[in-house]
């Protein structure tokens, strides 16, 4: 304010010096037109600093308020002529709109309103929470063009693959080619053509331990288009700890055992040498008495792998107890090679032979993932058939599956009929072996209880955004501790589920923060505002869709009224005057004069 | 003074016949010029700004060579006089003051100033710039051509022989560093000639010999040479001054080095070796497996190839003979030279007939060889070993293996063995026969041995000609068992009489698939067998009859099952001592063992990555990680040593940054590349799985709902 009336003042000033000057000119001639001239000029010169403001009246209906929302087209608003409103951060260009910080309050005190004009990609879930009841009218912008769903999991242990799917949303003329950097390698690509919707799936095995941030990135030639941060945690677990009892050692128990010995996992083998005599073998653990089976014994570990003989060789007490350890979830392996069940607990699994053709090798799939096996050089007969509540892990490659798995209690059975897989370490198949028996393992071992979980909405929790973090915890008697960063939060519990607590934070910085659950340190990705915009605006596009499609059509007779509406006169106005009379002027003394 | 029209149409032709000379030359000069440029960038390598000098010179001497702008009107109009006889000689006149012309003059000039303008413009300006342009564009033509060639020589150099080994890298040098020569002398088998290089970066044979020759422009009181960041070689200085330095070091192995001037350590340079390579060989006749059959000549002809890239010193074959069978096998080994000189050449190919016979090598033996080659470096490479054998006739003449076991169709085979004693026999009285006797004799055999083929073809269910001593003389059969009578309610000769059968469909399936394959080879050989006897070529037939024995031979051994006797006799089983021994001394062995990991450079390599990716983020290294980073840094040595290639970038980065404070993300990169090529692929690790908490009210409902399935 105080600027302009700097500016008129020093305007005024420098009129009359001119005038003073014009007057005590010698030559006389044109005198009035010159002084006008200069009036004109500084009074012009003035306007150019402050702008002129007038008052019109419009027709606009009085229930309805006109909304901008970020994406909104300049162009399909310019025309309209009613007042504009806005919200806080929304970047319009050339838009005029006034700002409402806070939309529910506006409405809450402008009761009148009954109807809303959304322009733009609409509102978010919360945003629209408050709109219940309005009539609204969207006019939704061209869908974005960008990542508009991508999901992968941000917590992976050392050696899984790490899976990031999606969908990319071209509404470009160009085709676009979107890779997975990371680790300053591009790891894997995909092409999308023109306008089209392409959903993508890349994989790759992180290498790293800690925290690491993949890129996905979109390119058009050489030009980046977008480029997505994809936080990955990569953490090392508590190995699991294995039991083999076998009737009599064989190559299958001797390769298996040195396998998990080597890659330090706990593991106590018992094999029989004669009637009640054993030998065991305790491999990176102390050492306990398994000469009695018991639950006791069995408690310390989470995974037994047994052969049916021996299986049949315990005594009762002992399956009983294997069966009590089973539903309270310890993992069960049995090894068949027969058709005959001899136990109840491998009697859970139906057998069948089926005669192969000599020669022939077992080619061996893992249903899940349809990963294909090399072949092993084994003739093998022996198949398992599937019932209703069964899941197959492993089959060859008509389809007969060789292992199956079953729920028990909390536990889970598998029954294995491949006797040798062994073949494959001997033929350099390393890995072959290890994703066997890792799936095998992984999928029948006690599954480890988090003492916590931790959940973060929304999906990609930006800077200065409200983010809820949710977490469950094991125990629901005590208030938690939430931090982060060392900024102590305050938990609130759930009303329903009493172990259930969250709180609310406004991060300050993006990259990696520490979010303190009780003792347990985890990191958390803030991401920057900008970040998976594509997919925030598509998600925000669908939601307000769908809001206006479930709202009930309630249509109140609109009113129409004269609202005030500013508007500004264009300084060009000013610039041209100025800029004849300075002219005129000129002129004047130039040329008329002489 | 209002110029006449004369005047001007000569003034006109004036200005055209210069500004279109002017063009010409203009032209030419260009012409010359852009060929001058084109063979001198091109054979002596010279700039191309040449031109923007030459062309000026060449421009300014035609010009002067003939000053085309002094043409004046005078010569104007004795050309057009000379050019134009309807002018009378006269055009002069125009160009005079008319004031001081005479009546005649006058006169006459206005008889011209009316002829003139009808006058056609004279081509000769033009034909000299259309000359020009042709200059030019022969010009073109020209130096498109040298352009070309130079391509084509490029090709040639592109061959390996000839390419310079060390590509050009552009390396940073120590500004205290003058002038600097490596001479690479290559290992004498090499048969190459020693090179110099102003470049650090060296890639040299296995066992050159490398001499550094280093200039400074100070005089520096340590130069030191570190090899692989472990080997530190101290320089003397050549000169009092301290400025010449020498190094001579012979190297064997890749690696990197670099230089320390005065305690300032340079880049790091590459040291690749090139190694030599064992003499390949290709063995193109005879096949791995070879038999020779009676009647074939007992030799074959050896092709092999070797290459080598420095040149083949020696090669020979290495025969082995194994004769007799049983547990009177005996073998026996020779050296078979090639015969030739090998001079050290890259490429040999070589030949040798070998006469199995004067190896003494008798039916039934085998041959197995393979070839020996050595390089000039003393590298020796072997082939595969391929085999030769000889059938033995007499071993399928004898009845050793129809006397024992299971004998599926012997009558057959004594039939192959009798035609062959048969067409023996028959050569054998050849020359007292008389011709139709042979002829007849033969078609007879040829006649026994199609009768053979089909007894043999039933096997294979073959359709026709499966009735022997005569064909199967199409299903007219039918209508003539009409006389026989009627059977009436025989359901099964009803279905006969019109059910058309060929044979048993069992009969089809009774071999395996394999068996019957090689059934149809033995009819194939017996095909052929047949032929040549029908044409009275029973020499000819034999090897086909052998062939077919082998064959029946085999199959015949396939087809049986041999178990020997056995004479031990165990003791009868008490079952009532069994399994009640004592075992109360029986130990149970219990073994504990604890996998103590020796290497923590994964898990290093793996935290590194991590650690980078913070200082991705911005955050500066912490005194801890200092070490993780000098201990990564350690094993990027190790694998840069090996493989400098791929690593020396990457440790030069990671040294930056270990020092450095400005972030890099280029380095990182380039880094954290590296370390990932360093960690090898993994195998997957069984992973315990999460289960969510474990809430007590979850472990409630899942209890409740048990108990109601109870």
């Amino acid at each position: 304010m105080e600027f302009i009336y700097i500016a008129i003042i020093a305007g005024l000033l420098l009129l009359a010096f001119l005038l003073y000057k014009e007057l005590r000119r010698t030559n006389k001639a044109r005198i009035t037109w010159r002084i006008l001239a200069s009036i004109i000029a500084v009074g012009c010169f003035v306007l150019l600093i402050v702008p002129i403001k007038y008052e019109t009246n419009v027709q606009q209906n009085a229930d309805e308020i006109i909304l901008l929302t970020a994406g909104t087209n300049p162009d399909s608003v310019a025309k309209l002529k009613e007042k504009k409103y806005t919200l806080p951060f929304v970047d319009l260009k050339k838009v005029k709109a006034t700002t409402i910080n806070d939309l529910s309050y506006f409405l809450k005190s402008n009761p009148t309103i009954h109807k809303l004009k959304i322009y733009g990609y609409g509102l978010n879930a919360t945003e629209l929470k408050n709109l219940k009841g309005y009539q609204i009218g969207f006019h939704a912008s061209a869908k974005p063009t960008g990542i508009i769903a991508a999901n992968w999991l941000t917590r992976l242990k050392s050696s899984e693959t790490l899976i990031v799917q999606g969908t990319y949303q071209n509404m470009g003329n160009e085709t676009v080619k979107l890779l997975l950097k990371g680790f300053g390698k591009a790891v894997d690509s995909i092409t999308i053509g023109a306008k089209t919707n392409k959903s993508f799936s890349f994989k790759t095995s992180p290498k790293h331990i800690g925290n690491a941030v993949y890129e996905l990135i979109a390119l058009h030639k050489k030009d980046t288009l977008s480029k997505e941060p994809v936080p990955v945690q990569v953490g090392d677990q508590e190995p699991m700890k294995v039991l083999i009892l076998a009737s009599f050692p064989d190559f299958e128990y001797k390769f298996l055992k040195n396998w998990l010995y080597e890659n330090h996992y706990p593991l106590a083998f018992r094999s029989q040498i004669s009637k009640n005599k054993y030998a065991s073998d305790f491999l990176n653990m102390d050492s306990l008495n398994l000469n009695q089976i018991n639950t006791s014994s069995l408690k310390k570990f989470d995974m037994l792998i047994i052969d049916e003989d021996e299986l049949a060789a315990l005594n009762s007490n002992e399956r009983a107890s294997i069966d009590i350890m089973v539903k309270n979830g310890m993992g069960l392996l049995i090894r068949v090679a027969s058709t005959k069940p001899s136990t109840p607990l491998s009697a859970l699994f139906a057998r069948y032979e089926s005669p192969v053709l000599k020669g022939k090798t077992l080619n061996l799939m893992l249903t899940e993932n349809r990963f294909k096996f090399n072949p092993l050089p084994l003739e093998q007969t022996l198949f398992l058939k599937t019932n209703q509540n069964d899941l197959p892990l492993i089959t060859d490659a008509t389809g007969k599956t060789l292992v199956n798995s079953n729920i028990k209690g909390y536990g889970k059975v598998l029954i294995s009929t491949v006797s040798s897989t062994y073949n494959w370490l001997l033929s350099g198949k390393k890995t072959d072996y290890a994703t066997y028996w890792s799936k095998l393992l992984a999928n029948a071992a006690r599954k480890k209880n988090d003492s916590q979980s931790v959940n973060i909405l929304p999906q990609f929790p930006a800077v200065h955004q409200k983010t809820r973090i949710i977490a469950d915890l094991a125990a629901s008697e005590k208030l938690p501790i939430l931090k982060i960063d060392q900024v102590k939060l305050s938990p609130r519990q759930n009303m329903e589920l009493p172990f259930q607590w969250d709180a609310f934070y406004w991060p300050q910085k993006t990259g990696w923060v520490d979010l303190q659950v009780n003792q347990n340190i985890e990191p958390l990705y803030i991401y920057r505002k900008t970040d998976w915009q594509a997919l925030k605006n598509q998600q925000m596009l669908n939601d307000t869709q769908q809001f206006v499609k479930n709202s009930a059509n309630v249509n109140n007779k609109s009113q129409v009224n004269n609202v005030v509406i500013e508007e500004e006169i264009s300084i060009w106005w000013f610039f041209a005057g100025f800029l004849i009379s300075a002219a005129f002027l000129w002129y004047e003394s130039r040329i008329l004069a002489t | 003074m209002l110029k006449t029209e004369g005047q001007n149409w000569i003034r006109n032709l004036r200005i055209r016949w210069i500004s279109l000379n002017l063009i010409s030359t203009l032209v030419t000069a260009l012409a010359i010029s852009l060929v001058i440029t084109t063979i001198g960038s091109h054979l002596m390598l010279l700039p191309y700004w040449l031109f923007a000098i030459l062309f000026p010179i060449i421009l300014c001497t035609l010009l002067l060579n003939k000053p085309v702008w002094k043409t004046t009107d005078r010569d104007v109009s004795r050309y057009v006089n000379h050019q134009y006889p309807e002018l009378e000689e006269s055009a002069d006149l125009l160009l005079q003051n008319e004031a001081d012309l005479s009546m005649l003059q006058k006169l006459q000039r206005h008889k011209i100033e009316n002829i003139i303008p009808n006058l056609s413009k004279p081509k000769e300006p033009f034909k000299k710039l259309y000359m020009g342009l042709a200059v030019l564009a022969l010009a073109l033509i020209i130096s498109f051509g040298f352009s070309k060639i130079h391509l084509i020589k490029n090709i040639n150099a592109a061959d390996p022989a000839i390419k310079p080994i060390t590509p050009v890298i552009k390396e940073h040098i120590p500004p205290e560093i003058a002038d600097f020569t490596a001479t690479i002398t290559p290992p004498a088998y090499t048969g190459k000639t020693g090179r110099k290089q102003k470049q650090f970066t060296i890639s040299a044979e296995t066992g050159a010999q490398i001499n550094w020759k280093i200039e400074t422009n100070i005089g520096i009181k340590k130069l030191k040479l570190i090899f692989n960041d472990k080997e530190m070689v101290l320089l003397k200085p050549a000169n009092t001054a301290h400025t010449l330095w020498n190094h001579s070091k012979t190297i064997t192995k890749s690696g990197f080095y670099q230089l320390e001037l005065d305690g300032k350590k340079s880049d790091l340079y590459q040291i690749e070796v090139i190694p030599d390579l064992p003499v390949n060989i290709k063995i193109t006749q005879p096949k791995q497996h070879t038999t020779i059959d009676i009647g074939q000549p007992q030799k074959f002809n050896l092709n092999v190839s070797l290459t080598d890239d420095y040149g083949v010193h020696d090669a020979f074959i290495s025969a082995t003979m194994a004769s007799g069978k049983g547990e009177g096998v005996s073998f026996t080994e020779k050296k078979l030279s090639f015969n030739t000189s090998f001079d050290n050449r890259k490429n040999l190919s070589l030949h040798k007939l070998i006469d199995l016979k004067s190896l003494g090598m008798k039916p039934g033996d085998e041959l197995y060889f393979f070839i020996k080659a050595m390089d000039n470096h003393g590298q020796s490479s072997r082939s595969d070993v391929y085999f030769v054998s000889i059938v033995d006739t007499t071993e399928l003449m004898s009845l050793a293996g129809m006397t024992n076991g299971v004998n599926l169709v012997p009558e057959y085979f004594r039939s192959e063995r009798q035609i062959i004693i048969d067409t023996e026999k028959l050569l054998k009285e050849q020359s007292a026969l008389p011709v139709t006797t042979f002829k007849t004799r033969s078609n007879d055999l040829g006649i026994d041995q199609k009768l053979l083929r089909l007894r043999y073809g039933q096997f294979l269910g073959e359709e026709n000609e499966n009735e022997i001593g005569g064909d199967h003389d199409d299903h007219d059969e039918h209508a003539a068992h009409k006389g026989e009578g009627e059977k009436f309610g025989d359901v099964t000769a009803i279905m006969d009489k019109y059910a058309h059968k060929h044979d048993i469909a069992e009969d089809a399936t009774f071999f395996e698939p394999e068996m019957k394959a090689q059934l149809k080879a033995v009819l194939t050989e017996m095909w052929n067998a047949e032929l040549r006897l029908r044409t009275y070529k029973p020499q000819e037939a034999l090897p086909y009859e052998y062939k077919a024995l082998r064959l029946l031979k085999d199959l015949q051994q396939k087809s049986r099952a041999y178990v020997a006797k056995t004479t031990v006799k165990t003791a009868a089983l008490k079952p009532e001592k069994r399994l009640s021994g004592e075992l109360d001394k029986i130990m149970q062995p219990v073994q504990k063992l604890t996998f103590e990991q020796k290497e923590k450079r994964i898990a290093n390599l793996k935290t590194a990555l991590a650690l980078l990716e913070s200082r991705k983020t911005g955050k500066n290294f912490a005194e801890k990680d200092r070490y993780l980073l000098s201990e990564t840094e350690k094993y990027m040595i190790g694998a840069a040593a090996d493989n400098p290639n791929t690593y020396l970038n990457a440790l030069s980065s990671l040294r930056k940054l270990a020092t450095g404070n400005k972030l890099i993300v280029k380095d990182i990169d380039l880094v954290e590349k590296a370390i990932v090529n360093m960690i090898n692929v993994e195998g997957a690790k069984p992973q315990t799985q999460g289960a969510g908490t474990a809430s007590a009210l979850y472990q409630n409902y899942f209890n409740n709902l048990i108990k109601v399935n109870r």
